[in-house]
């Protein structure tokens, strides 16, 4: 059993611990990062293998000994979900990820406000907790361009100052400059999206991706070699924490990371101040550490699941959970989806970044009126590979084939021998509102591989308001594959109602200590050492993808730490 | 694989054949002029086209032990619907009746399924078959690339062109690339 002192710990060591290493390392602050998974070089990222990284999810949490749980009910049996969506060693889920990176909307921060103006309260489902953020888009701004120049994402200015600019996205909130590098080069799928959606009177543009097009700050630019969603980059070009802000964590000489630790608890003394962390080591000993702080960035599952885990006789429903708002509000992307196969033509879908490729902002957030349309909020639709991968292994599984071609026997090899390489996938990503009864909890009867009691999420999205959203969303794509000049064009069967990719809410942020967990900064309103980092804290959730908010936040977060956080320890709000 | 023994052997072959049989039925690029009997009689014997048996035994010995039982008992649930319903093992079958069992299965049709159920059985079965259809030869399918043959992959690539990007036409630059050159693999010596 080891013990040591530092002025600051972090919890997991990903999108955002990363981040809060570094800038509070070179703020002078000694640090210990925990990551319960190994650190990995660019190197380790070759050879490119779809079965090993795509179909067995080699970098991601492994579904066996980290299992995170899930019931639509409460009345229903959770069983472990097949995939996880978050990382599993040093640089978190941006080892792997499809890196596509937004900034949210001004509305995605004020969607209650938003949509009470425009068409009133009623239009809210009466069991949603759609709540405002306690900060506004212009808040984080200033946050959004450090994350995209530090970190160097590739992009087209869509709205420069207020000026409209023809080619980026023109539904995006205001930006101070350009994007750092230039868009990514457009690939046949984006290609053909682009020419069909300016017919359609959309407005298309090159997703912005976490990507560098060209070399930054010594990283070497894309190769479009395909193997980006699963994968590590194996020339470092995906702008990871691994190649951004861990390097500059070690150069400040005061961070330590400890890699194959597994944090268990939050300790606190009796007066409601966290004192530190317990947690398991490589070899399975236990182990503490004090600190004069305590981030928590391991993602939602596992920020939940640590206040969960560490109550006391003060906080008997878990830490900082006075609230009672912990595990609550659980929220997730859905994708429907629409396939488009061509007969005049190749598609090659498997050159190119494989996420999210070319997009239209067109339907998401209240971009477009809801007026007699029976739902609120959006989605974000692109072209994409079938499950934004873009191997052979991944087009057979998550690609269905059209009606009439069963999944198997010769009219199905036909199908895949014909159209692997001639087709086109078309997402929705949908803005799914929150809702109090959508929970994370302890699941009391599966364990992780530490003997710790999983996450267990109760959760179902088809609901009335999201079950028409995704109605309408599936006839816009199924429009534009029909534009796009495919021969065939079909939809994926609906969801069971299982989360999607992108988990938000658990610990949300707002400005009552009442009823929210955080403030805007994510620190706990309970015991004011205790920081909450990443989309946990999010009070609804944008059809975006989430990580570029969450690296803003942790910037945010950060330099409210180091400003005055430091000088004067103590409630920030 | 000289440590196998001859039932876990006998069983890996059957749950690989069962395995080929059932969802890669037709798959196979190498017997596509051939008949449907052809094919069947083909893959009954010992070596399941472009390698997708030799995939699924590696991996039962191998990454997905585990499953071990789950086929097992998935390949007796079969025989059993089979023999109930047409006195025959699945094997045995005429193609329709082939066909109709499969179908039976991917509807969750087939009775007296209890755990895997026929639906989870004819997933994974069918995973199991793209994977070795699909997955870098070094696992021990995709022989000699004919999946990605098949449906025109070229592999893992370090890099395309913005001229192969712009491209309407089917990619056909050669190699196609494995892993093969990188790394010794669990080739089989029988
Ligand atoms: C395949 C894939 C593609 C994705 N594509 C995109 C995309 O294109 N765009 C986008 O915005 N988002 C994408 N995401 C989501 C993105 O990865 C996450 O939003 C992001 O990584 C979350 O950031 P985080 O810092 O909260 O968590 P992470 O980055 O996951 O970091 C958390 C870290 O904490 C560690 N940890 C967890 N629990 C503990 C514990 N108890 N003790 C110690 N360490 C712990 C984990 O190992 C992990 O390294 C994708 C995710 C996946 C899996």
């Amino acid at each position: 059993m080891a013990s040591e002192k530092t002025d600051v710990v972090i919890v997991g060591v990903g999108a955002a611990g990363g981040i809060l290493a570094a800038e509070l390392g070179k703020a002078g602050m000694k640090v210990v990062g925990l990551e319960r998974g190994p650190r990995l070089t660019t190197a380790d990222f070759t050879p490119h293998d779809e079965l090993r990284y795509f179909q067995r999810q080699e970098l991601r949490p492994n579904v066996k000994r980290q299992p995170v749980t899930w019931r639509p009910n409460a009345n229903a049996r959770a069983l472990p979900l097949p995939v996880l969506n978050y990382g599993n060693q040093a640089g978190g889920g941006t080892i792997h990820y499809g890196a596509v990176s937004w900034r949210f909307h001004e509305d995605d921060f004020r969607a209650r406000s938003q949509t009470m103006e425009r068409y009133g309260a009623a239009a809210i489902p009466e069991d949603s907790s759609l709540a405002d953020w306690p900060l506004t888009y212009a808040d984080l701004e200033p946050f959004y361009d450090r994350a995209e120049y530090e970190l160097g994402v590739s992009g087209k200015a869509g709205n420069l100052q207020g000026r409209k600019i023809d080619g980026g996205n023109p539904f995006e909130a205001p930006r101070r400059r350009e994007y750092p590098l230039p868009p990514l080069f457009v690939d046949q799928a984006g290609a053909i999206f682009e020419a069909a959606a300016r017919k359609l009177g959309h407005h298309p543009f090159s997703t912005p991706r976490a990507i560098v097009s060209q070399p930054y700050r010594g990283r070497l630019g894309c190769t479009y070699c395909g193997f980006c969603q699963a994968f590590g980059c194996h020339i470092g070009a995906k702008s990871s924490i691994l190649v951004t802000k861990l390097p500059e964590a070690d150069a400040s000489g005061n961070f330590k990371l400890l890699t194959g630790a597994m944090c268990y608890r939050v300790n606190s003394d009796n007066s409601g101040r966290a004192t530190g962390v317990s947690y398991y080591g490589p070899d399975g000993e236990d182990n503490t550490i004090e600190a004069e702080l305590v981030i928590l960035a391991p993602f939602i599952y596992d920020n939940v699941r640590l206040l969960l885990l560490s109550k006391t006789a003060r906080f008997p429903d878990g830490l900082a959970n006075s609230s009672g708002q912990v595990g609550k509000h659980l929220m997730a992307h859905i994708g429907p989806r629409v396939f488009a196969a061509f007969d005049d033509r190749y598609v090659n879908i498997y050159m190119g970044p494989s996420a999210q490729r070319h997009s239209l902002d067109d339907f998401n957030a209240d971009n477009f009126d809801h007026s007699s349309l029976g739902f609120i909020r959006g989605a974000q639709i692109s072209v994409s590979p079938a499950d934004l991968e873009a191997g052979p292994i991944g087009a057979a599984v998550s690609m269905n084939p059209p009606p009439g071609i069963p999944r198997w026997g010769g009219a199905y090899r036909d199908f895949l021998a014909k159209y692997f390489a001639r087709y086109a996938g078309l997402t929705a990503q949908t803005e799914n509102l929150p809702y109090a009864d959508q929970t994370i909890d302890l699941d009391p009867n599966v364990r992780d591989a530490w003997g710790l009691p999983a996450p267990r999420l109760t959760y179902d999205w088809r609901r009335p308001n999201e079950l028409k959203r995704v109605e309408f969303m599936v006839r816009q794509l199924e429009e534009l594959g029909r534009t796009m000049g495919a021969t065939h064009v079909w939809r994926s069967p609906p969801g069971q109602g299982a989360p999607g990719a992108h988990h938000e809410g658990g610990t949300r942020m707002g400005s009552d200590p009442k009823t929210s967990v955080v403030n805007r900064y994510g620190q706990s309103w309970d015991i004011p050492n205790l920081f909450i980092i990443g989309s946990s804290t999010y009070p609804s959730m944008s059809g975006f993808n989430p990580t570029l908010t969450i690296q803003a936040l942790a910037y945010m977060s950060a330099d409210a730490i180091v400003n005055r956080y430091k000088k004067n320890p103590g409630p920030l709000a | 694989m000289s440590e196998h023994d001859a039932s876990r052997r006998e069983f890996l072959v059957r749950a690989a054949v069962g395995a080929g049989a059932v969802a890669g039925a037709g798959l196979v690029p190498e017997t596509h002029a051939q008949t449907r009997e052809q094919d069947r009689k083909a893959k009954s014997e010992t070596n399941a086209p472009a390698g997708v048996l030799n995939y699924i035994d590696l991996a039962l010995a191998g990454a997905y032990a585990d499953l071990q039982d789950f086929y097992r008992r998935g390949l007796a649930q079969l025989d059993a619907y089979c023999r109930k319903t047409y006195n025959e093992p699945f094997v045995r079958l005429s193609a329709t009746r082939q066909d109709e069992v499969i179908t039976a299965l991917d509807e969750g049709k087939a009775g007296g399924f209890t755990w895997p159920t026929a639906q989870e059985f004819f997933n994974t079965i069918r995973t199991h078959t793209m994977e070795g259809m699909f997955a870098d030869p070094i696992y021990g399918g995709n022989k000699d690339f004919a999946g990605w043959r098949l449906v025109g992959f070229p592999g893992a690539q370090a890099i395309f062109t913005p001229a192969d990007m712009q491209s309407k036409q089917a990619f056909t630059r050669a190699p196609i690339l494995s892993l093969q050159a990188q790394a010794q693999g669990p080739t089989r010596k029988e």
